[in-house]
């Protein structure tokens, strides 16, 4: 029992990186596609990854080491929890360490560009949040507990009855892996609108762990969409991935909204499916 | 070539700097990012950010001010780094060379790792040079 | 035994007060601070020891001494209205005096209740915190208000007036927290109130004087419900044995409108907790010196509020009170959460975060639970130690940089690392696994569906918590690149307490497991039977349901793997990875920099290469979160609540 977790556990912390750096390099080939270029080849963010391994070690503070520690370590534990089917809401927590350490690092220089991108990126905590709490509220409202081991249990997927938030979440990936129009913080490849923001002040091998810490949060997030169709989970990771190739055509078509129109829409919007979701349940089976 | 010489080659990000150049140039390395030259697909980023850059494409001629930023911009990249000078403003001053406040190209501030001349520089020259350029930082350490 | 423990514990503070009035030596006077301290905390752990017992004292008329000094404390409200001219302080002041004199000469009442004191293990949890918590910050005071007063070049010292509010207020609170009789309780209540009143206006300013003022009539609103409770409830269950708090939550109450009394009560509660729309006291105490603000405001005089809350609550288990109060804790929770990011004042923005934090514990006791007792509990005693502890630091910091403003903590990283590193675990211990104020809040959480909305206003409030501190902390960590930052040197006033409650914060949170298990479940239980926390293994806490038969898993919290996983990310970056002078650079300025070069600059050439320093402002978002935006409605929603919850007693 143990040794099997723990070898779960290796291979996924092995694993992940792989498959989500892959996922990015394939996210870069399909938009240069769209776009009428040839674009990177699939493996091209391990050769980004390696070369920034190789760079000189500059900073411009020693705190930057710690949060982006921070950011890497926490966000692997989430996915840990997550494969481990522990506690949701405590995933959820976990996944908020992470990201309150990256806009710590942020700001852990005075900056002006890292400044705005801190500040721009808690927006977009706050923004993305209170849909996550509330899909774990949801998950114990549908299933009487918050473990992710009972989703796997129940035959019929949560994707029946938790449809509105599985909308609401569709919105969280967008945010969560910076595409248009909620790129705002620090956008991938090629904006400059801000400098890159949060990431400025990261050079080299402590920029290449940034990196890697999305390749692991790009498979926490479809592994969290997965949960919704988990008897049998290939067709949950299927819907993971058809998301993951949605966001990338809204990234296409969509023009960057500013902080106040990101909030906005997701407190109204997404709150609003998230309540209304909740109070269904609530009406219809009550507390168990 | 070691992993990470090989991914040096294959992952070139370009600080683009313009010192007082007629931007003739600068449009010409930003046509490269279009879908008709496509560089991206070399692996070439335009970072806006010294700190994440490789390569720093330089256009235009040095003047007082500029040679200042340009010191404190070369000083943020991280090694390995190469500088690649485009258009004959950058190498020698070019058309603007006997003004009063331009000291001339680039290599007054800077040492250049490669020189793309031109008038505006053809992107397929530029190119080109930053090909050039990534072979310099290949075989660095 | 007894009698020595609870001498100890109700007057040994109001000795030493006196005592340190008449001392006017600044180190003789420490002195018996802190000897005050020790006795007080090796008493409460005596307590701890000895376990649940019940008392009464004998051998001299306290119920006459009460009596007296309760009409001395109004008659002092009165004299205050009439001097300051507030006729808000009159009004309240009178409506507590005249039913009193009523009950006591009209009605002649007999109030005499056995046991006068009941010690159970939530008691014991209350006088932990008030004694321990309480009396590092009176230790903290020592220093703190010799060098407040020199820096505002005071002639005459009043440091012997303040330390005497202060430790007698301890006195008051151990009292307060025993009493079973519920006019005894009033008393000890009213005391608090009025050293609330003293010490907020201790600096004799217009501004402190009137936020004195406020915060006098709004508890006295509360001690007018308490006097109207305990009128209702002689007359209506026949006598004085329905004046115990035991009899009260014990079910022996009969006959209609039973919840009447107990919301006037909880109403009490949550003004003495500063819930919407009471906050404004509690903003307004914030211009006192910090000792105040840590002691009274929120380590321990606002949990008066919440444990009478939390202390009645089987009296209204199940019933439609407990709903209402679950929302007006809950709204409060999200309203102030919101308002605290708009605030450009540190303190400030501590107050609306207890306010938040007490309307969690407020609203957990509304849910009604083992579970949410559970974290009421926790959530108590996490918060007075963090809230402390950051209170403790604000304070700190304003004798550092002599400002209380955020924006001028700018950079605080250079300037005071250490206390800027107790700052940083402090700030983020309030809001972040794997410490135990999350753990509190994640089990209110995984409790709260009973009350959806209220499960609901916790989502929201959660999320707004993350962006207030984040932004602060951030705000203190904004240095420029610069190595060898020198370590301030404090006085041991203020290091023993910061370093004791940092010290804590661990202690508690890493030993949660055992501590619940063999303290804080019977402490639960004197509220609620049963028990849905059960501590497995590597002090992994497991939530479950409550039924005995088949305990169905609700949630896991592995403790000491998160503290492992929290030193892993942290911890050990900051002490293994260094930094090389060659190594540093400057931060990007788009090349503009001035200063030939070296990193640690923040001057920048603008136009016409004028030199100009680079300023960065924190973002408030005041013109939507601000007070003149949400405190009209959210103001008007919560007094629909407490409408509500009293109305609704008489109507249903």
């Amino acid at each position: 029992m143990m040794i099997n977790q723990l070898l779960l556990v290796f291979v996924v912390l092995v694993g992940a990186p792989i498959v989500g750096g892959l996922l990015f390099g394939i996210d870069r080939k399909i938009t240069a596609r769209m776009q009428g270029r040839y674009g990177p080849p699939i493996i091209q963010p391990f050769y980004d990854f390696f070369k920034l391994l190789g760079k000189e070690h500059i900073a411009v503070s020693k705190l930057q080491f710690v949060w982006i520690y921070g950011y890497l370590v926490f966000m692997i534990a989430s996915l840990i929890f997550l494969v481990l089917k522990s506690d949701f809401l405590l995933l959820v927590f976990l996944l908020g360490f992470a990201a309150v350490s990256l806009v710590l690092g942020g700001f852990s220089t005075k900056s002006p560009y890292a400044h705005f991108g801190a500040n721009r990126e808690l927006m977009q905590i706050m923004a993305y949040e209170p849909i996550l709490l509330l899909l774990a509220i949801a998950i114990y409202a549908q299933n009487g507990s918050f473990l992710i081991s009972e989703i796997f249990k129940h035959d019929k997927p949560l994707l029946f009855t938790l449809w509105p938030l599985f909308l609401a979440v569709l919105y969280v990936l967008t945010i969560k892996m910076r595409k248009s129009p909620f790129d705002i913080a620090t956008s991938h490849h090629g904006h400059q609108e801000i400098v890159k923001g949060v990431t400025t002040e990261y050079s080299g091998p402590y920029f290449a762990l940034f990196h890697l810490a999305e390749w692991y949060e790009i498979i926490l997030l479809l592994g969290i969409i997965a949960l919704f169709w988990t008897n049998p989970l290939w067709v949950g990771i299927l819907i993971a991935l058809a998301a993951f190739i949605m966001e990338l055509f809204i990234d296409n078509i969509a023009a960057r909204l500013t902080v106040s129109w990101m909030v906005r829409l997701s407190w109204s919007v997404g709150l609003i499916l998230g309540i209304a979701n909740i109070a269904y349940i609530y009406l219809t089976k009550g507390v168990s | 070539m070691g992993l990470i010489q090989k991914s040096r080659v294959k992952s070139p990000w370009i600080l683009h700097f313009d010192n007082s150049s007629c931007n003739g140039c600068d449009i010409e390395v930003l046509a490269c990012l279009t879908p008709l030259y496509d560089v991206e697909r070399f692996g070439m980023v335009n970072m806006g950010n010294p700190k994440h850059a490789d390569i720093l494409l330089i256009t235009g001629p040095v003047n007082r001010r500029t040679a200042r930023v340009l010191k404190n911009l070369y000083e943020q990249v991280p090694d390995p780094k190469v500088v690649v000078c485009v258009g004959t403003c950058g190498a020698t001053g070019g058309v603007f060379h006997n003004c009063y406040n331009v000291l001339g190209g680039v290599d007054k501030v800077i040492p250049v790792d490669v020189y793309v001349p031109g008038c505006s520089v053809r992107p397929e020259a530029i190119i080109d040079g930053v090909v050039m350029a990534l072979q310099k930082l290949a075989s660095m350490r | 035994m007894a009698d020595t423990m609870m001498a100890i514990a109700i007057l040994l503070p109001v000795v030493a007060g006196f005592l340190i009035l008449a001392v006017r030596n600044y180190y003789a006077r420490g002195a018996v601070v802190i000897l005050t301290a020790l006795i007080l905390i090796a008493n409460s752990v005596y307590f701890t020891l000895k376990g649940p017992f019940t008392y009464t004292p004998g051998g001299f008329n306290w119920g006459l001494l009460i009596t007296i000094l309760d009409y001395g404390i109004l008659i002092f409200y009165l004299y205050i209205g009439f001097s300051l001219r507030n006729w808000l302080v009159l009004i309240f002041a009178l409506t507590q005096i005249i039913p009193l004199a009523y009950f006591e000469f009209v009605m002649k009442a007999h109030i005499e209740v056995t046991p006068a004191f009941v010690i159970d293990n939530l008691s014991i949890v209350m006088t932990l915190v008030i004694s321990i918590i309480g009396s590092l910050i009176c230790i903290y005071a020592i220093r703190y208000m010799y060098d407040h007063e020199h820096h505002l070049h005071l002639e005459k010292s009043k440091q012997s007036r303040f330390l005497f509010w202060l430790v007698l207020f301890l006195g008051a609170m151990n009292g307060l927290v025993f009493a079973n009789n519920l006019v005894w309780l009033y008393f000890f209540w009213e005391v608090t109130t009025l050293c609330c009143y003293q010490l907020i206006s201790h600096d004799r300013t217009e501004l402190a004087i009137k936020n004195a003022a406020r915060a006098l009539w709004m508890n006295a609103t509360g001690g007018t419900a308490f006097i109207l409770a305990i009128i209702y409830l002689y007359t209506t269950q026949g006598g004085a044995n329905a004046l115990s708090v035991q009899t009260i939550i014990g079910g022996g109450l009969q006959g209609s409108l039973v919840l009447l009394p107990v919301a006037l009560l909880c109403y009490t509660g949550c003004t003495k907790a500063a819930q919407m729309p009471f906050q404004s006291w509690l903003l307004g105490a914030m211009v006192a010196p910090t000792p105040v603000s840590a002691l009274l405001h929120s380590s321990t005089m606002v949990k008066a509020g919440v444990y009478l809350v939390v202390r009645l609550a089987p009296a209204f288990s199940g019933t439609y009170l407990s709903v209402v109060i679950a929302l007006v804790g809950a709204f409060t929770f999200f309203g102030t959460s919101a308002l605290a990011i708009s605030q450009t004042t540190g303190k400030r923005v501590l107050a609306y975060s207890t306010i938040a934090n007490l309307g969690l514990i407020i609203a957990c006791a509304g849910i009604n639970t083992p579970l949410s007792i559970a974290a009421a509990i926790m959530l108590i005693i996490f918060h007075a130690i963090s809230k402390g502890l950051l209170f403790l630091c604000a304070g700190t910091i304003e004798h550092q940089i002599w400002s209380r403003e955020i924006e001028d903590m700018e950079g605080l990283a250079v300037k005071a690392p250490l206390t800027t590193l107790i700052t940083a675990v402090g700030i983020l211990s309030m809001f972040l696994p794997p410490f135990g104020m999350l753990l509190g809040k994640w089990i209110a959480l995984e409790a709260a569906y009973i009350v959806p909305l209220a499960a609901v206003f916790f989502v929201l409030a959660s999320t707004l918590t993350i962006v207030f501190w984040t932004k602060w902390l951030g705000r203190l960590l904004q240095v420029l690149p610069k190595l060898g930052w020198p370590i301030e040197k404090l006085s041991p006033s203020y290091s023993v307490p910061l370093w004791t409650l940092l010290i804590g914060i661990f202690i508690v949170g890493i030993g949660i497991g055992p501590i619940y298990q063999n303290f804080l479940l019977a402490a639960t239980n004197n509220v609620i039977s049963g028990n849905q926390i059960i501590s497995l293994g590597l002090n992994n806490l497991v939530l479950t349901t409550p039924s005995f038969l088949q305990r169905e898993i609700l949630g896991v919290f592995p403790v000491w793997p998160l503290y492992l996983i929290l030193i892993v990310a942290l911890l050990l970056p900051f002490l293994l990875i260094g930094l090389k002078p060659t190594e540093l650079r400057p931060v990007y300025m788009c090349g503009e920099q001035a200063g030939g070069g070296a990193p640690d600059t923040d001057e920048w050439f603008a136009e016409a290469d004028t030199v100009t320093k680079c300023q960065l402002g924190g973002y408030y978002y005041q013109s939507v979160l601000g007070e003149k935006r949400v405190c009209p409605w959210a103001n008007a929603i919560a007094i629909l609540l407490l409408v509500i919850m009293i109305g609704g007693v008489i109507v249903i």
